[in-house]
């Protein structure tokens, strides 16, 4: 039956085409290995270095160019590059992973030597009633919208949620040409009155990027409100009104046409966890990443991870710890090179470390115990709130067990929007209720289209 | 290069409706842009469900691209002559027996 | 509780259908679960209510089924669901909508024609149709189906929804649920069992061990050596879509099972072997199994070509090496029950009853005594677990 599948080999599979697989394809190349880079987008790039298409590109400039020129790179290194390839599963230690052609739905196969996990990281959700109204979105979906398409997710936004992230969103929406009508930021990162007039932070290492956000929102009018939230959203067949609420406990009503909500990102582990990785709680209880030592090695032999996979700590982070684990595939499967010296790519690499601990706790998450129980929190298969206490509390229930009984995860997404909301709220018991911190990962990482599989056998 | 120069229109049609469209937009701009956000309807609770998350996770944003259904318009780019069917009729029944 | 009547080890459908049919006829039960309720084989599995015979190996399966032989429980089984929603007070989403068992090939549908003069003895309603008659009412169906048996009788229930169905109707009736309590230690003392959960323990005169996969090391801990094979088969589901078909298909050649459940999804089984049984852990589901198994459903149903594969996981299934079911008192073990092997999801009402009836000394209502555990004992278990 597998050879229903084409097969192909290449030394290393890097699996992720954003920052840290593109450095780490390139010094793998660089060294002398066969290197097969996999993406499921239509281009190279991944989320921050995403390609504006071609045709837009020649009307709006080049998005990024550092991102163009590693692409360059990368291409002339002779790395073999898989776009629009879907990887849906793997085993063997990562050794064989299962591939889907995202345009035709051909099934394949690579087998490789050593495989690096580079898959990433999306954006992180809370559910507030309303959130599944239509013109509600992630931040990173208007930030997509304004720089690759050159539209604005709204006239009227809101934005809303914690993290740094919100800043560079609001830019990009000023540029189209949307109206901000607020910024809410659940924390106080900013100083008072300075974000204002275009402020600093308290930490002087964030200091130079937030402060030119900052300052281009000070210029257009835009406040950053601190310490407020979203409770609700409002809305018939698509968003029309927001309530923000203050922490002094008032309320406000505003009208939107495009709430954008996020807090921060999440780490896609799917792929490191199917291969049975050791992992370890994040801080916030309900994300489990794989254990890695500085070179992104994981427990399981040929398997590395890197980027915010392993940890969001940004784009930066995310190229420097690529090429450390390209040096240590390199060191593994080309011991006769010399190896490369990589002191300072991790003194690099542990100095950004701290500067992502700082955002952490600059950042916090809100408590989910507030979710109010009517509140869907599985958008797919429309499960609230109550009814994942309900399951939990019966005592009977670990994290698996609330999802079989409520069927939250089982939809289309496979629980990546409300895998650690549903964590955190099974989570709520004592004893062996804390036990399993998310959802398993299973194949097909992604759903996967059958035509393939159906037609692709003889009957013997 | 020149970044004067606009860029090129393609014509797609949107449930039966003609617009146009700046080509490699992708199909979710030019549904946003053309103030479309109702997308498909939650199969369990018939909720009007629009595009979240813009990178391919979520699949609320999945319409019928050129025959073919459950397509991805956050991800996908538009060609001249697409045609483009979003899903927000009713749903037959809520479940079935 | 402290002094139970029976202690149930196992919270699967099996030891939740014992427990509440032990506690509705009046006994005190405690049931003793290593995890959460229902996470292994029967919240793993299929959900299909098999009325008509299987006859069919699972890909791997070196022995057959005695098909013949447990007809009459189906039998029995089928009425059991016809009243089960009623009875426990819960919707389970049952589903009585028929099924096929399809052939291919003229040996294929000579099987199915010598299948049905079993089933007509055993009284279950099957009817041998042409594969034109058959896709007459299953448009579906491929013109690769010859001939087909149809049997009104088959179904599905959600295997998420009976064991907690069954659970909670017991304890409403008295019956106490310990989740995450495994059985570390069973002594005897005096004619009552001691069964120990590290520093807990229950004693009672009846021990009904329902473990599953767990069976053999379950009775070890009592002295008894019981002979298990189990082994994990996988499963795959689909996204939902609308209603397209309310049967049941399955195949008379090889391990095959297709439903629409109620969400929407189609489940597609048939006891394909995944890569890795793991007891401790997660299973590890096989992509030759899946490419099998799919390409097989494809081939009959071809429509399933155009949806997309949403999840595969992979559950153990407590086999036994005669691939029959175990049921009854342990010989020279008086008060030590056990249930399990194969056809459990759908015989759990009938298992149930039957072990209720067998502890409270009643003659059962169909015979099971070829059934029973002498078959499987060995001699050289493990001597009781004593702290």
């Amino acid at each position: 039956m597998a050879d229903l599948m084409t097969g192909s080999e290449a030394d290393v599979a890097v699996v992720g085409g954003g920052p840290a697989g593109l450095h780490a394809a390139l010094v793998l190349a660089q060294g002398g290995l066969s290197v097969v880079l996999l993406d499921e987008s239509d281009t190279l790039g991944g989320q921050y270095y995403k390609r504006r298409p071609a045709q837009l590109t020649a009307a709006f400039g080049d998005f990024r160019p550092r991102g163009t020129e590693l692409i360059r790179q990368v291409r002339e290194a002779e790395v073999v590059v898989r776009t629009g390839t879907l990887v849906w599963g793997a085993e063997d230690a990562g050794r064989t992973l299962f591939t889907s052609d995202v345009r035709t739905g051909a099934l394949g196969r690579i087998n490789t030597r050593a495989t690096l996990a580079a898959t990433g990281a999306y954006e992180r959700s809370l559910p507030f009633p309303g959130w599944t109204l239509p013109g509600v979105v992630t931040p990173g979906f208007a930030l997509h919208l304004a720089t690759m398409d050159r539209v604005p997710v709204g006239n009227r936004v809101v934005l809303a949620g914690t993290g740094p992230f919100l800043l560079p969103v609001a830019c990009a929406l000023l540029e189209v040409g949307a109206r901000i009508e607020a910024l809410v930021e659940l924390n106080h990162p900013y100083r008072p009155r300075a974000s204002a007039l275009g402020g600093t932070l308290r930490q002087p290492a964030r200091l130079a990027e937030a402060a030119r956000y900052l300052l281009t929102l000070a210029r257009h009018g835009v406040r950053v409100e601190q310490g407020a939230r979203v409770l609700a959203a409002y809305g018939d067949t698509q968003v029309t009104a927001v309530d923000i609420g203050h922490e002094d406990g008032r309320v406000r009503r505003l009208e939107t046409d495009a709430l954008c909500v996020g807090f921060g990102f999440r780490p896609s582990t799917e792929l490191p966890r199917l291969l049975g990785c050791d992992t370890q709680a994040d801080p916030t209880g309900t994300e489990q990443l794989p254990v890695v030592d500085a070179d992104g090695t994981t427990s399981v032999d040929g398997l590395y991870v890197a980027g915010d996979c392993a940890g969001i700590a940004g784009v930066q982070a995310a190229g420097v710890r690529g090429q450390l684990a390209a040096h240590a595939i390199l060191r593994r499967l080309a011991p006769e090179r010399a190896p490369a010296p990589v002191a300072g790519l991790r003194r690099r690499a542990r100095s950004l470390d701290r500067f992502a601990a700082l955002a952490d706790r600059l950042y916090p998450m809100p408590a989910t115990a507030d979710i109010p129980d009517d509140t869907q929190v599985c958008r797919c298969e429309g499960v609230s709130a109550g009814e994942i206490r309900q399951a939990a509390e019966t005592g009977w229930n670990d994290l698996h067990g609330t999802k079989a009984a409520t069927r939250a995860g089982m939809g289309p997404c496979q629980g990546r929007e409300c895998g650690h909301i549903v964590a955190a709220l099974a989570g709520r018991g004592s004893g062996p209720n804390r036990a399993a911190e998310c959802f398993a990962a299973r194949m097909p990482i992604r759903p996967l289209p059958m035509a393939a599989t159906v037609e692709g056998q003889e009957v013997p | 290069m020149s970044t004067n120069s606009p860029p090129q229109t393609v014509t797609v049609t949107i449930d039966g409706a003609p617009g146009q469209a700046w080509a490699g937009q992708s199909v979710t701009a030019v549904l946003v842009a053309a103030g479309i956000w109702p997308l498909r309807r939650n199969p369990v609770n018939g909720q009007l469900r629009g595009p979240f998350c813009g990178m391919g996770v979520c699949l609320e944003c999945e319409v019928t691209i050129n025959g073919r259904p459950g397509s991805r318009s956050c991800t996908a780019h538009v060609t001249d002559g697409m045609d483009i069917r979003t899903h927000t009729e009713p749903l037959p029944t809520a479940a079935h027996g | 509780m402290t002094r139970p009547d029976v202690i149930v080890i196992g919270a699967g459908v099996l030891g939740a259908s014992a427990a509440f049919h032990l506690a509705e006829r009046g006994y005190r039960v405690v049931v003793l679960e290593r995890g959460g309720p229902n996470r292994e084989g029967s919240g793993t599995t299929a959900g299909n209510l098999h009325i008509q015979a299987i006859h069919t190996r699972r890909p791997g399966q070196e022995v057959p089924v005695d098909s013949a032989r447990l007809l009459p429980l189906q039998r029995r089984a089928s009425d059991h669901w016809a009243q089960i929603e009623e009875r426990l007070g819960a919707d389970v989403e049952l589903r009585r909508g028929g099924g096929f068992m399809v052939a291919e090939t003229a040996v294929q549908e000579e099987e199915l024609r010598e299948k049905h003069e079993w089933e007509r003895r055993a009284g279950i309603p099957t009817e041998v149709v042409t594969g034109d008659e058959a896709r007459k009412q299953l448009p579906l169906l491929s013109d690769r189906v010859r001939a087909a048996s149809w049997c009104p009788l088959d179904g599905y229930a959600n295997p998420l929804l009976i064991t907690p169905a069954y659970l909670t109707a017991a304890r409403r009736l008295g019956a106490e649920l310990h989740a995450f309590t495994p059985v570390t230690g069973i002594q005897r003392v005096g004619d009552d069992y001691k069964v120990l959960s590290d520093d807990r323990s229950w004693t009672a005169p009846v021990v009904v061990n329902a473990a599953g996969p767990w069976i053999t090391e379950i009775s070890a801990l009592a002295g008894v050596g019981i002979q298990m094979s189990p082994v994990a088969i996988q499963m795959h589901v689909t996204v939902r879509v609308p209603p397209v078909m309310h049967h049941l298909v399955q195949h008379i050649g090889e391990g095959m099972s297709v439903k629409q459940v109620s969400a929407g999804n189609l489940l597609i089984g048939g006891g394909w072997p995944a890569a890795k049984l793991d007891m401790e852990g997660r299973n590890t589901v096989s992509v030759p199994s899946m490419a099998g198994n799919l390409a097989q459903a494809g081939r009959i149903l071809p429509f399933l070509g155009d949806l997309r594969l949403l999840r595969m996981w992979a559950g153990p299934l407590a086999a036994t090496p005669d691939e029959m079911p175990v049921i009854g008192e342990v010989p020279g073990h008086p008060g030590f029950f056990v249930a399990g092997g194969t056809y459990a999801f759908t015989l759990a009402p009938v298992w149930g009853d039957t072990l209720a009836r067998q502890i409270a000394g009643e003659v059962a209502a169909d015979p099971v005594d070829d059934l029973g555990p002498g078959r499987l004992l060995y001699d050289d278990a493990t001597t009781p677990v004593s702290p």
